[in-house]
């Protein structure tokens, strides 16, 4: 006697169904959830500290006289200067459009950081006609070190190892905010 | 009549048999926007926000600022706390040429030589001494169980046209109004 044939050859691949809507929802609520929480303003900050008046007993106290990096903006060029004549006078020309050359700035500004590695602050002299975008632009050049920006390398004073320097001049004091336009 | 409604009832039964939503593309969709989400996501903990009329510049900083009293410096007024404080002189020229605005002010609004804003002085101080009166009520205290200090953060939200003589005016009323640190905000420009 024949046995029946086997019905799983003859019968067609079962069609596999995914049932999407669940994942749908969770993508929709997902989306919702991230669409909500977003900062769509992304801003960010440049902090300055109100300058103090120091007395004169304070200075003649210090024996070596500070660095005092400032930064004047003038109409036609952009000078960097000691008061104390820690560095010699340098002069940025201007561009041709009128703007603050700031690749000149930033390039001057790491070679200063390169022989006063531990200073951290830059006196900010704009003058009164001077942008904000300019200001912006001139604390961007003077504070941030790009990847592409020779390492420089300081003394931990704490720790005596050497570490690098993640930042060119971080603490930004305007100098004529309490009076005077030099 | 009969007949049509016949009609109608053989035909919904049909598209309820043979329909089937694909939802393989709007999956795709849905999963595309996802990823767009997640790649440009950032939160901030601030809740500063932008007004109309006003161009930011932007900086190469990536230093989220955090929250505290907020002033804006807009072509026609400034604002500190949402509300409008003082608004500036246009004259004739920043008038006829809307993308060079003046920012002057008026003569009386001015004092200590025309360096403080007077009504700026008093917004400012009736925010500290209300964030004064906060922090004393508060049960956050230092080492020697004193209220905490007022901190004296103000950031500003200027407009990049905005000169730094009436930066400098609104700094200088803001130090004289005992705060301390600016931030300066600014678009942050993505590396």
């Amino acid at each position: 006697m024949l046995k029946r044939p086997s019905s799983r050859r003859r019968s067609a691949p079962a069609e596999v169904k995914i049932n999407l809507v669940p994942m749908m929802d969770a993508l929709v609520t997902m989306i919702s959830f991230l669409m909500y929480t977003m900062a769509f303003l992304a801003l960010t900050m440049v902090e300055s500290p109100l300058p103090i008046v120091s007395n004169e007993q304070n200075l003649q106290e210090i024996k070596t006289p500070p660095l005092q990096l400032t930064l004047t903006v003038d109409d036609k060029d952009v000078l960097l200067w000691s008061p104390f004549d820690r560095i010699p006078q340098q002069s940025i020309p201007n561009l041709a459009d009128g703007n603050v050359d700031l690749l000149k700035l930033h390039e001057a500004l790491i070679g200063i950081k390169q022989k006063f590695t531990n200073e951290t602050k830059i006196i900010l002299v704009p003058k009164p006609t001077t942008s904000y975008d300019t200001i912006i632009a001139v604390l961007d050049a003077a504070k941030n070190l790009e990847k592409t920006d020779p390492v420089i390398v300081t003394k931990n004073e704490k720790t005596g190892v050497q570490e690098q320097v993640k930042e060119l001049f971080s603490e930004v004091v305007f100098g004529n905010l309490l009076g005077g336009d030099e | 009549m009969a007949s049509r409604s016949i009609r109608n009832r053989r035909g919904r039964k049909k598209i309820h048999q043979d329909f089937d939503l694909q939802l393989t593309s709007m999956m795709d969709i849905l999963v595309i926007i996802l990823v767009f989400l997640l790649k440009s996501y950032s939160t901030s903990t601030n809740s500063f926000s932008s007004v109309p009329g006003i161009k930011l510049p932007i900086s190469k900083t990536q230093v989220l600022p955090p929250d505290s009293l907020h002033l804006i410096v807009t072509p026609e007024a400034i604002t500190f706390e949402n509300a409008r404080v003082i608004e500036f002189v246009q004259s004739a020229d920043a008038l006829a040429n809307t993308d060079q605005p003046s920012y002057n002010f008026k003569k009386e609004d001015l004092d200590e030589g025309g360096m403080r804003i007077a009504i700026l002085y008093d917004a400012l101080n009736r925010a500290r001494e209300k964030a004064e009166v906060l922090r004393s009520k508060s049960t956050a205290r230092d080492a020697e169980g004193k209220p905490l200090p007022f901190d004296g953060v103000l950031a500003i939200q200027a407009d990049k046209r905005v000169k730094y003589d009436t930066l400098r005016k609104i700094m200088y009323t803001a130090g004289a109004a005992q705060f301390r640190v600016f931030h300066l905000l600014a678009m942050r420009q993505d590396i």
